[in-house]
Order: structure tokens, then C-alpha cells, then sequence
């Protein structure tokens, strides 16, 4: 278990007439070498959540283990940049970090401050360039001269560049056009799958879950309310609808043609298989 | 960043809040006309014991208002040390070293720090219980008879409220890139003065950059919506002065009468 929970909570602004109780005893355990989705409505909590990971926000209450570090509420943590450089964090339009002359310079500045040589650095912005799919061309160019969706992927490659073990993502693909998001979802499947990178999700996208996730955690009001693999989790479709969540495409389909009389398995979780599974009943019933 | 507490609006349901903003601006000139009139220390304890009453009445905290001078405490602080030893009047009281220190010097002072902090309470009262947007327009109405002259007071207003707007979004964004950059290792505490000055750069930039964006944004989205400067525009919110109101600004120059006829019989 390299992440764990325990009793963990966090409010913002204590002793002030703002203060705000954004989690709440918070039990966790996030299974390594895992892609795992975190889920919530706007305001449920998640990004003040992921910011533990790396100790940008400290516990008010109860505490947080990341890779064999503990950080307790009321511990002053010194020497975090270990643990920044084993957790990768990607925030939310991470475009709007970019700030060196050159991509490349870009992308080596997070491995610099973690004691890389230049040299080595502005050889793994190369690798990096190449992995998040954009041309070595760019490399010499300023960010600012890039397309919106090549900030992004210079702006991940920069987290990358660190090789973190643990990355965790704040909704990567938000704003993005469909193709844009898939590209970006499949980089992650492949750090995850390949370089065996525990990854964390943050998304809005059910598709995205039900495709690429191996499990879920949902998170509202402050409060874990499911911690599952994504397929038990999608074939409970009464607490989806207790959550509003919209379900993936396959499953709305599937539960509109039982709602018409068809009988599926609740285990059908892909369009081809179910498709093969109408294909079949009909066949059965004519 | 998060424990900025000078120029906050503190949201409570007080008479004061509920005051007109201009009865506000304009009571706060006449209090800050009532600290500058040197009446004596009776002069002060009157001024004082009116400000006293305001912040009770504001229901603000003293715990807030301490947080609000906090800033102003190193000015506070030099100009004690420096009119302790430079100023050279009454009577010679005792000496540091080799400097004397006098105690017309001791009064002066004080008569400053009490100065300064009245001020500083006075100011916060009114930011605190007005909210931005109101103390624009009650700005833009005191403005108005000016555009006579040719002062362009809407404009001034706006530039005054968007501003205002601006600073906490501002300080958010602020937050939010120097937490994506201590993800990159960004140590603003430690560290060599090179890697100090990087530091700096990996967050000015970032934050000039979505500054610039912001303000395209709203010029943009002000324009598609026929915002036109020297327009003349109507209000959803009308100001409307009531009889508290013209009874506060009656106590301020009450108050303010009451100091200068101090001053001048001493």
C-alpha cells in the first residue's frame, strides 16, 4: 500500500469566519501499480485530497502515508523535496505553469531543482518531448508560441521529466477535444501499464473511468462514499443514480434495453460485447 | 497569503454594514480630518472613544482589527524609534546611550502611533463592512458632480471595482502557481540566491501571463456586451440615503466641530 489514509481531515482558513471543512475523516488505501480514478462533484473535496499527496496541503486532522513517508496533523514537515520529486503532481491546466524561455528548458527545470545535471536534464526534456508525442522541432521553441493542447503535454512532460513514481493527475484532459483527451488517456495507460507508475485520476469523464481505470474512489461533501474496481462500481447503478452520476454509454443503453424487456448480464461492460449479447437474444428469441 | 485581513469585506449583518456607502466615505474623511486636529490627549480619548464605539457597533472582532494593523506594525514601529530620537523639544528626560531623549520627543510619539492606529481602524471599519462593488459606486456618486470638470468618474469607478475584483482572484491564482511549481521542486524558503531568483522568475511569469489573459478576457466580454465608456448607464442598484444615515453623518461633524473648538481653545 503506498498511499494510505487515516482519519484525515482539512480545513481551510481555521478560526476565521471562512473556515471550511473541505475533508472529513478520511480512510483510504490506494493500491500501487494501479490506475485509479478519483470522482466527486465540483467542491466534493477530491483536489484538496490529491494536494496531500505530495504535501502541498498539510492534515488538520488525522494523517497521510505517501511511499514510507508519514505526515501527521500538526507535523512541521521539513526536507519535502523527496517526496515531490516520488510524487508527480499535475494540477488542473497545468498550461499555465510554463514560464522558461525554451520547451526544453521547461521541461528541465523540475528535474534541475531535483539535483539533476543540466545535461542529463535537457536529454530526459528530449525523451519527454518524444514520449508525450510532440516533435524534437519544438524543443528550441518558447511555450508561449504553442497550441493550448501542446502546453499541456510540454507541461506534463515537465512532471514526467521528474520520473516520479506515484502521478497524480488533476482532470488532465479537461478542455481538450475528444481525440486531444484520448491521446493524453492513453500516455497515462502506458506509464501505468509499462513503466508500472501508480497512477491517480482526477476526472469527470465516466467513459474515461470505465475505459482506463482499474478502480474507483468517489469522493462527496468531504466524505469517501465507494472505494471499488471499476467494473463492480459501474454495474451499481443505484448508487450511481444516488450520486447523479451520468453512467458510461454502454451502460445507459444496456439498462434502456432491459427497461424494454431484454434480459443482459449486468457483466457486460464493453459496446462490442454487448452488442454481441442483443445479437444473440434476438437471434434466441426468434 | 491566505491570513490577509487588511481591506477584507467581513460579511455580518450590522448597522454599519447597512449604511449608505457614501454616509461611509464621507464619515471616514470627517474622522480622519477629527484624528489630524491636534486637540490633547482629551481630544484623542474623544476620537478614540468614537472609533471604539464604531467597531463595536460593526460587531468586528478586535482579533481582526489586531490582524489588520499587523501589516503596518514595522511602519508603526520605525517612525517610533526614528521621532524618539530625532525630535528635540520639552524637556530633557533621560538619554540611550549617546542619544537624549526629550519628552516633547515621548509625546510626539505617541501622539503619532495613536494617530496611525485610529487611521488604520477607521479604514478597516469601512472596507470591512462595505462590500467593493458598493464602495465603487458610492465612490463613482461622490465623483459625479466633478464630470462637470470633465473628471471622468464612471471610469475611474470601474477601474477602481475591477481592480478590487481582481485582487483575490489574484492572490488564488498566485496560490495555485506557486503550488504547481513547488510540485516541480520550487523551494522558496531555501536555497541559493540563483536558485531564490529562478524561483521568483517560475512564478512572475506565469502570473503576468494570466494576468494579460484575464484582462483580455473582460475587455473582450465587456465590448460584446455594448460596454461603451462615457455611456450614460443605469443601475440595478440604486444608493439611497435614510435617515441613519444623515443622522452618522451629523454625530461625524458633530465630532469634528467638537475637535477643531478643543483645538482651539488650547
Amino acid at each position: 500500500m503506498p498511499i494510505t489514509f487515516e482519519k484525515l481531515s482539512h480545513e481551510y482558513h481555521p478560526d476565521t469566519p471562512f473556515a471550511y471543512l473541505a475533508l472529513d475523516g478520511i480512510d483510504l488505501s490506494i493500491a500501487e501499480g494501479k490506475m485509479t480514478a478519483i470522482i466527486g462533484s465540483t467542491g466534493s473535496g477530491k483536489s484538496t485530497l490529491v494536494q496531500h499527496l505530495n504535501a502541498l496541503l498539510l492534515p488538520s486532522g488525522g494523517s497521510v502515508t505517501v511511499l514510507d513517508r508519514t505526515i501527521t496533523a500538526g507535523d512541521k514537515p521539513k526536507q519535502l523535496k523527496e517526496l515531490r520529486k516520488r510524487v508527480g503532481l499535475v494540477f488542473q491546466f497545468p498550461e499555465y505553469q510554463l514560464f522558461e524561455e525554451t520547451v526544453a528548458q521547461d521541461i528541465a527545470f523540475g528535474p534541475k531543482n531535483f539535483g539533476m545535471s543540466e545535461e542529463e536534464a535537457l536529454a530526459k526534456a528530449r525523451e519527454m518531448l518524444a514520449f508525450v508525442g510532440l516533435e524534437e522541432s519544438h524543443l528550441e521553441r518558447s511555450p508561449f508560441e504553442l497550441s493550448g493542447g501542446q502546453k499541456r503535454r510540454v507541461a506534463i512532460a515537465g512532471i514526467l521529466a521528474m520520473d516520479p513514481d506515484v502521478l497524480v493527475l488533476d482532470e488532465p484532459a479537461a478542455g481538450l477535444d475528444p481525440q486531444g483527451a484520448k491521446e493524453m488517456m492513453s500516455l497515462f495507460v502506458k506509464l501505468n501499464r509499462e513503466y508500472h507508475k501508480t497512477v491517480l485520476i482526477v476526472t469527470h469523464d465516466m467513459e474515461h473511468v470505465l475505459r482506463y481505470c482499474d478502480d474507483v474512489v468517489v469522493v462527496d461533501h468531504g466524505h469517501i462514499v465507494q472505494t471499488a474496481d471499476t467494473a463492480t462500481f459501474f454495474r451499481d447503478t443505484e448508487l450511481l443514480h444516488q450520486l447523479r452520476i451520468n453512467p458510461p454509454a454502454v451502460i445507459r443503453l444496456r439498462e434502456a434495453l432491459c427497461a424494454n424487456g431484454f434480459v443482459l448480464s449486468d457483466q457486460l461492460l464493453e459496446m462490442e460485447e454487448l452488442a454481441a449479447a442483443v445479437a444473440q437474444a434476438v437471434k434466441h428469441h426468434e | 497569503m491566505n491570513n490577509i485581513a487588511l481591506g477584507r469585506y467581513i460579511p455580518l449583518n450590522s448597522p454599519i454594514h447597512h449604511l449608505d456607502p457614501r454616509t461611509k466615505i464621507i464619515g471616514l474623511i470627517l474622522m480622519m480630518i477629527a484624528i489630524f486636529i491636534p486637540a490633547g490627549w482629551f481630544g484623542y480619548l474623544l476620537v478614540g472613544t468614537a472609533v471604539f464605539i464604531l467597531t463595536l457597533l460593526a460587531k468586528l472582532k478586535l482579533s481582526f482589527l489586531w490582524r489588520s494593523m499587523k501589516p503596518m506594525l514595522f511602519m508603526l514601529v520605525f517612525l517610533l524609534v526614528i521621532n524618539l530620537f530625532i525630535v528635540r523639544e520639552g524637556d530633557l528626560w533621560f538619554s540611550i546611550g549617546p542619544f537624549p531623549i526629550y519628552s516633547g520627543a515621548v509625546f510626539q510619539t505617541l501622539y503619532i502611533v495613536v494617530r496611525l492606529m485610529l487611521m488604520i481602524v477607521l479604514t478597516t471599519v469601512l472596507t470591512a463592512t462595505t462590500k467593493p462593488l458598493e464602495l465603487t459606486l458610492g465612490i463613482e456618486d461622490l465623483l459625479g458632480p466633478l464630470k462637470v470638470i470633465h473628471v471622468p468618474a464612471h471610469e475611474i469607478a470601474m477601474m477602481i471595482s475591477i481592480a478590487l475584483r481582481f485582487i483575490p482572484t489574484l492572490i488564488e491564482e498566485t496560490q495555485r502557481i506557486m503550488k504547481a511549481q513547488a510540485s516541480r521542486g520550487v523551494d522558496l524558503e531555501e536555497g541559493s540566491f540563483k536558485e531564490k531568483v529562478m524561483a521568483i522568475l517560475s512564478l512572475i511569469v506565469p502570473l503576468f501571463v494570466s494576468a494579460f489573459q484575464h484582462a483580455d478576457d473582460l475587455a473582450n466580454a465587456m465590448e460584446a456586451r455594448g460596454y461603451v465608456p462615457d455611456q450614460l448607464r443605469t443601475r440595478y442598484k440604486q444608493l439611497v440615503m435614510r435617515g441613519v444615515d444623515f443622522l452618522t453623518l451629523a454625530v461625524a461633524v458633530v465630532l469634528m466641530v467638537a475637535l477643531i473648538m478643543m483645538a482651539w481653545v488650547l
